[in-house]
């Protein structure tokens, strides 16, 4: 076997592991990955609630990820949950102004493009299919809407305060840091959230 | 602490999103496991970059620079004929010294060898062992 003419070739034969420095980057993208995974689909629902398209939601959720990984992906694990949904919360107020910006410029505009997707993941469709739990599923797929047309009725805080804390079991400090406000602002819309909620839905639910 | 316990209601719209959640159809799964992989993919590039070049290639490649920079310039037949010669020589010596021993440096190549400890052991093993061979 040739002596190792330089560290690298040295490097090549070894067969043990990684240098410590891409172990340490390995783990942190493994760990990245299985942050992004758990969340994005909770994620991809909180923006298609408050943006009312399935598109529009991935194109959002998608460049929180990107933003995410690209800024923040060295910080703390601990520290990703509120940071993603600060971006992702960001994303979906930029959209709305858009949006805003776009009506009031062309009145014309037909507005919120019609999803040709949400026949699709239209849960009353599996439900059509039949099945043991069909009735249940009918109700829940019924009061699912019902919930999500009163929210999107809500002030933006409100809804973002109800969705973080009720829909994705964030703590108050976590909401808090993702919206950007104090604690104190978090309890207000949450409490005014769910008073309002239970005030709409008290009859259908 | 002030966490409040959710009451029926708050619970109810818990479980209603966590089924809508799941009732998510397989194209838009499909796009946010695309979206994930990319999203991760452009956060890997600068750091394979990096990777490339690892932390102590920097203060080596600075001390090599400074070692062949100052053997050709002692070289140099100028050297021997100008009168400034000796100045130059002590001040550049001095520098190169500093570049080697610059703490950062220093501290990086340590680092390295602490980190990667087991690595080095087995190189000068596989190492001595070639040349135990090549004399015997």
């Amino acid at each position: 076997m040739p002596r190792f003419a330089t560290l690298s070739d040295a490097w090549m034969a070894w067969d043990g592991p990684a240098p410590a420095h891409e172990d340490a980057v390995v783990d942190q993208t493994r760990e990245l990955d299985k942050f992004l995974a758990e969340v994005e689909r909770r994620a991809f629902r909180i923006a298609q609630v408050s943006l009312r398209d399935a598109d529009d939601a991935l194109d959002v959720v998608q460049d929180a990820m990107l933003k995410l990984a690209r800024n923040y992906g060295s910080k703390p694990c601990a520290e990703w949950r509120p940071l993603f949904y600060r971006i992702l919360e960001n994303g979906i107020r930029d959209l709305q102004r858009r949006r805003a910006v776009r009506k009031r410029i062309m009145v014309w505009s037909p507005g919120p493009k019609e999803d040709p997707d949400d026949e699709a993941q239209d849960p009353l469709d599996s439900v059509a299919a039949g099945g043991p739990d069909a009735p249940e599923l009918l109700m829940q797929a019924e009061a699912m809407r019902h919930l999500e047309s009163a929210l999107r009725a809500l002030p933006a805080r409100q809804r973002e305060a109800f969705m973080l804390r009720n829909f994705e079991g964030m703590d108050v400090a976590g909401t808090a840091a993702a919206m950007g406000c104090s604690e104190g602002s978090v309890k207000t819309h949450y409490s005014r959230a769910v008073h309002t909620l239970r005030e709409q839905l008290g009859e259908v639910w | 602490m002030n966490e409040q316990i959710p009451d029926s209601f708050e619970e109810r719209g818990r479980r209603l999103f966590d089924a809508s959640v799941e009732n998510i159809d397989m194209r838009i799964r499909s796009r946010l496991n695309q979206a994930r992989h990319a999203a991760l993919e452009a956060a890997e590039r600068p750091r394979a970059r990096f990777l490339r070049l690892p932390i102590w290639t920097s203060a080596a490649g600075v001390t090599a620079a400074g070692i062949l920079g100052i053997a050709i310039w002692l070289g140099s037949p100028l050297i021997h004929t100008t009168s400034t010669i000796a100045e130059n020589q002590t001040s550049n010596l001095e520098d190169l010294e500093i570049v080697a021993s610059t703490d950062d440096g220093a501290g990086d190549a340590m680092e390295m060898l602490q980190d990667d400890i087991d690595f080095y052991d087995w190189a000068a093993e596989k190492s001595a062992a070639t040349e135990s061979g090549s004399v015997g």
